[in-house]
């Protein structure tokens, strides 16, 4: 930490010191020393640059831009100790979990008892260590005592207060009222979890995981004559700011058609409305009509009543409209075009949430068909290079959608230029959570093996997984089949190293798909030895893990890598698992491991092999048979067994 | 967050530039034009040796779709094409310009080439592309963000015709001459005019904390490296800012020059006796007080008028013992 600090002291000493020089050609003419071009410099003016303000944050961001990710280490915000990283994707979850709940206990504790926390040894102060005040201080009827309830955020609480006041007849000022409203209808008239209470982390993370998926369904539902609706009711004049408190409240937690109800009561009273109520108001029209071209009819309404009454409209409005468009169908195509268009005459720049609405109008995704990817590719072509902020929560979702599109249309390229506008400046953490996170890398590892070299796609392996991306089943088959056909088999010993780190042994046909690749052909010794001890390791896991049912196949399988691996004695036990599993046994196993044992010279084995075969009432019995006679040298005892085998089992049935 | 809505730039389009200034007969402002040109066509000819295809030489503007591209394209087509009396004034400001440059005749001829290549360009796109819609809505376009567009772009042209962000693949150079056409038709909802006034802000209402709180929790906030986490406990105010100051924290005592820590006899004028034990302890209390450097100013002299309000309330008891208290 000194070094870096050392240099920069040293670096504007330095600068200083020229800085110091110039002053003095300005001040005196002292000649001694200087050379004579110096002095000539002298002569002419000399322009002090002026002294330019730094941020506070400057050196560390210089510092931080030669950095760049590496990829062979877990994220920075876990433990660097090898039991504390996370190995799979659920121990990332519950780790960083782990660490948001031991932050929230910290400040419970901190703010809960703050008799412990009175001396301060920071200088200077740092107010964000210091306990806060959760409790209420205030107990009188009083509107300062209203005003600390808002700002602590205690509904009922304040809503208790409010009516003590009006009880008492003390006047409210309009200000506070806002903010009560404002309160209610944020939180649906119910008191929010405050941190560090039990469940808070759970259903804050739930909230975040669901929140994509429920976005049109609100967690909480707006009930009749709440405290909202009568406050408001009873208020002698009722301003923009209420009713749009109203409004919004109204339309984030469900309660559509009231909304506009409450809003033509504002349009009849003509009180001015703003730009909050239009872009709820907006958002919320498709829920209030059917039928597409009545949404949009609607949607263009209000806007006109927006024209109307002079509200300039923001992003958020435009946003708004462009979701809404969403539900209208085929209008949606020619009128979100439209709208971008708007949007750039008036200078309002479109975010990422607009152009993901446009990507999903124009490639609703089954039911287009082979669309091209022209809209994608264009778009990408206009944004290329650009860095963006989270301006809009739904700006998340465009890179999954993107890539979602070049998915669908196997178009590498075009998957490149996504993922080139990621890694520009501080995009990527435009990529949203965890969710969204995996589900993005999902996508451009599928189009990777779907469509590249098995290197490229070995190289991007290695930068992506595990630092960025926890491959799900789904991933893996896929890089499976990447390395199936380029016919780079000779990874699949260290793949399954992988697999097992990542915890992906879970998936039985995920397994199967690996045994079915290994026992594909014959390969090299030295191969065949590692997928052997691949193989034996994939049985230890089928036998621990409970809930794994062997299949036939991966039985076979087993049977097969471990054969050529002349590992006679293992596989003579894989035969007994045929039985206790109640596996068949196919007819190509039988014989191979037939002809390994006459390689072998083990005619014991060969006889107890052909009454395996006969107690499965497999009909390549007689062939076994007459093959074992053939070919192995027997006593007597064995022969008359086999002749009996042979017999009994009688020609093979057509 | 209005701010960081106008922190993206989307226009990024850079093309030819005589459109907007149609009418002005300045030679200046043409030879600003036509410097645009020089450097246009430079970059066309590493264009040209960069790709093979011979119909490349639509120079790269074109070939990013945005609606500006298009408009100032149509516009200087429409200019181009409405006023013909242009031509000449054109060509003696090339011939002019020309002369500035070192290879004169060449550049002259290269100049009024240009000129007749953007002509043909422009006329076959009119014909070859369906811009009815652009040219019915020109009278729109002619209101919206040239000005805005006009002064940016001149200003990525005056650098060394390196203006573009970077230079692009191949494959993607020939995408996008292949890919020829805009974005999105042109048409808007023309419901809204453009405004240039800002509205005050407001202060943040619960609704403004909420919709930021959503922000932040949707992006990925964590820090990726050591450096990073510490720019963020510098932004809250936990750590140290580089490079230290040893006196942040201190600001008000910068200001304060150190006669007045120092000398404080000045609080002993009025209050106090001149002489006798209360002066002599006074004088003691001034001679620790400038010793002392963890007390404020303001500090310093609470502590003084303390004293002082501390013996005028005693004052009997000094009175009987006969200190004078003059």
């Amino acid at each position: 930490m000194a070094a870096p600090c050392w240099h920069v002291g040293h670096h504007i000493r330095r600068n200083a010191q020229s800085l110091r020089v110039n002053i003095e050609h300005l001040a005196g003419n002292r000649a001694f020393g200087w050379t004579p071009a110096v002095h000539q410099q002298a002569k002419e003016s000399v322009i002090l640059p002026r002294k330019k303000a730094w941020s506070k944050e400057a050196v560390l961001e210089t510092l931080a831009s030669t950095l760049n990710r590496d990829s062979t280490a877990y994220p920075y915000q876990f433990q660097d100790d090898p039991y504390l990283s996370p190995r799979t994707a659920t121990e990332f979850k519950l780790y960083s979990l782990a660490q948001d709940s031991g932050r929230s206990a910290a400040r419970y504790f901190v703010n809960n008892h703050p008799k412990f926390f009175t001396k301060d040894f920071a200088e200077p102060h740092i107010p964000c260590l210091m306990p806060e005040t959760v409790s209420l201080l205030l107990e009188e009827v009083s509107e300062e005592a209203l005003k600390e309830r808002i700002t602590l955020r205690k509904v009922t609480a304040a809503v208790d207060m409010y009516d003590q006041l009006l009880q008492t007849g003390t006047a409210v000022s309009m200000e506070t009222t806002h903010e009560l409203l404002d309160l209610i209808c944020l939180y649906c008239d119910r008191n929010p979890v405050q941190e560090g209470e039990a469940g808070a982390e759970e259903e804050k993370e739930g909230r975040r995981m669901t929140s994509r998926r429920g976005a049109d369904v609100p967690r909480l539902s707006w009930t009749e004559n709440n405290n909202a609706e009568r406050i408001f009711y009873l208020l002698p004049e009722r301003d923009t700011r209420c009713y749009s408190a109203v409004i919004r409240g109204m339309v984030k937690h469900g309660a559509y058609a009231k909304a506009f109800s409450v809003y033509s009561d504002m349009l009849n009273n003509r009180t001015p409305g703003d730009v909050h109520i239009f872009n709820a108001l907006i958002s919320a029209a498709p829920e209030v009509r059917d039928g597409y071209s009545e949404r949009w009819d609607l949607i263009s309404e209000l806007l006109n009543h927006m024209k109307q009454q002079e509200i300039h409209p923001n992003l958020l409005t435009f946003n708004s409209v462009l979701k809404s468009l969403r539900q209208c169908g085929s209008l949606a195509r020619s009128y979100s075009p439209q709208t971008l268009n708007e949007m750039k005459a008036l200078g309002i720049a479109p975010s990422l949430a607009s152009y993901d609405h446009i990507l999903a109008v124009f490639y609703k995704s089954v039911s287009s068909g082979p669309s091209n990817s022209d809209v994608l590719q264009n778009l990408m072509t206009e944004l290329e290079g650009q860095s963006f902020t989270c301006v809009d929560p739904d700006d998340v979702l465009f890179f999954s959608s993107a890539m979602k599109v070049c998915l669908d249309n196997k178009d590498l390229e075009l998957g490149y230029r996504v993922q080139s506008l990621v890694e520009v400046g501080e995009n990527w953490r435009l990529l949203g959570d965890s969710v969204q996170l995996s589900i993005y890398y999902g996508r451009f590892f599928n189009l990777l093996c779907m469509m590249e070299d098995v290197d490229v796609v070995l190289r991007w392996y290695k930068q992506m997984v595990p630092s960025l991306y926890y491959p799900n089943a789904q991933g893996m088959k896929h890089l499976l089949q990447a390395l199936d056909t380029d016919g780079r088999l000779d990874l699949l010993p260290d793949i399954w190293t992988d697999m097992k780190t990542l915890g992906l042994y879970n998936r039985a046909d995920l397994l199967e798909q690996l045994l079915g690749l290994m026992a594909g052909e014959e390969h090299s010794p030295e191969l065949q030895e590692a997928f052997a001890v691949c193989a034996l390791d994939v049985k230890s896991v089928f036998e621990e893990k409970a809930g794994l049912e062997w299949s036939a196949s991966s039985l076979s399988h087993v049977t097969t890598l471990l054969l050529r691996a002349s590992k006679a004695q293992q596989a003579w036990d894989m035969l007994k698992l045929f039985k206790a599993h109640n596996r068949i046994p196919s007819e190509a196993l039988l014989n191979s491991f037939l002809s390994v044992c006459q390689r072998d010279g083990a005619s014991e084995r060969a006889v107890e092999l052909v009454q395996l075969s006969a107690a499965f009432c497999l009909t390549s019995t007689s062939g076994l048979a007459s093959r074992a006679l053939a070919e192995f040298d027997l006593n007597q005892e064995q022969r008359l067994v086999l002749a009996g085998l042979e017999a009994a089992a009688g020609p093979p049935s057509d | 967050v209005s701010d960081v809505i106008q922190n993206l730039s989307f226009c990024k389009s850079t093309e030819t530039h005589y459109a907007p200034k149609s009418g002005k007969e300045n030679l200046l402002d043409l030879l600003g034009a036509m410097k645009v040109e020089v450097t246009n066509k430079r970059k066309l000819k590493s264009l040209k040796t960069k790709s093979e295809s011979a119909t490349n030489y639509a120079p790269k503007p074109s070939a990013i779709e945005s609606t500006f591209s298009m408009f100032q394209k149509a516009t200087a087509a429409d200019t181009s094409s409405e006023s013909g009396t242009l031509e000449p004034d054109l060509v003696a400001a090339a011939s002019a310009a020309a002369a500035t440059l070192p290879n004169s005749r060449q550049a002259e001829s290269e100049l009024l080439q240009q000129l007749r290549r953007r002509k043909d360009l422009t006329e076959a796109q009119k014909k070859g592309n369906d811009l009815g819609d652009i040219i019915a809505d020109m009278k729109v376009g002619k209101k919206f963000s040239r000005q805005n567009s006009w002064p940016s772009n001149q200003i990525r042209f005056d650098e060394d015709g390196q203006g573009y962000t970077h230079d692009r693949g191949i494959a993607s150079e020939l995408a996008s001459v292949r890919k020829r056409k805009k974005l999105f038709p042109s048409k808007r909802l023309n419901i809204f005019s453009p405004v240039t006034d800002k509205d005050t802000a407001e202060s943040p209402t619960l609704w403004d904390i909420a919709f930021v709180n959503e922000l932040s929790f949707s992006t990925n906030q964590m820090p990726r490296n050591v450096l990073e986490e510490m720019i963020q406990w510098t932004k809250e105010g936990k750590l140290w800012e580089y490079p230290i100051n040893n006196e942040s924290g201190l600001e008000e005592e910068v200001g304060i020059s150190f006669t007045e820590h120092v000398f404080l006899e000045k609080h002993l004028e009025e209050g106090f006796p001149r002489q006798g034990p209360v002066r002599h302890f006074m004088e003691l209390v001034v001679a620790g007080l400038s010793r002392n450097p963890y007390l404020t100013v303001q500090q310093k002299k609470e502590h003084i008028s303390w004293f002082r309000d501390y013996f005028h309330q005693k004052a009997e008891v000094l009175n009987e013992a006969d200190v004078c208290l003059s």
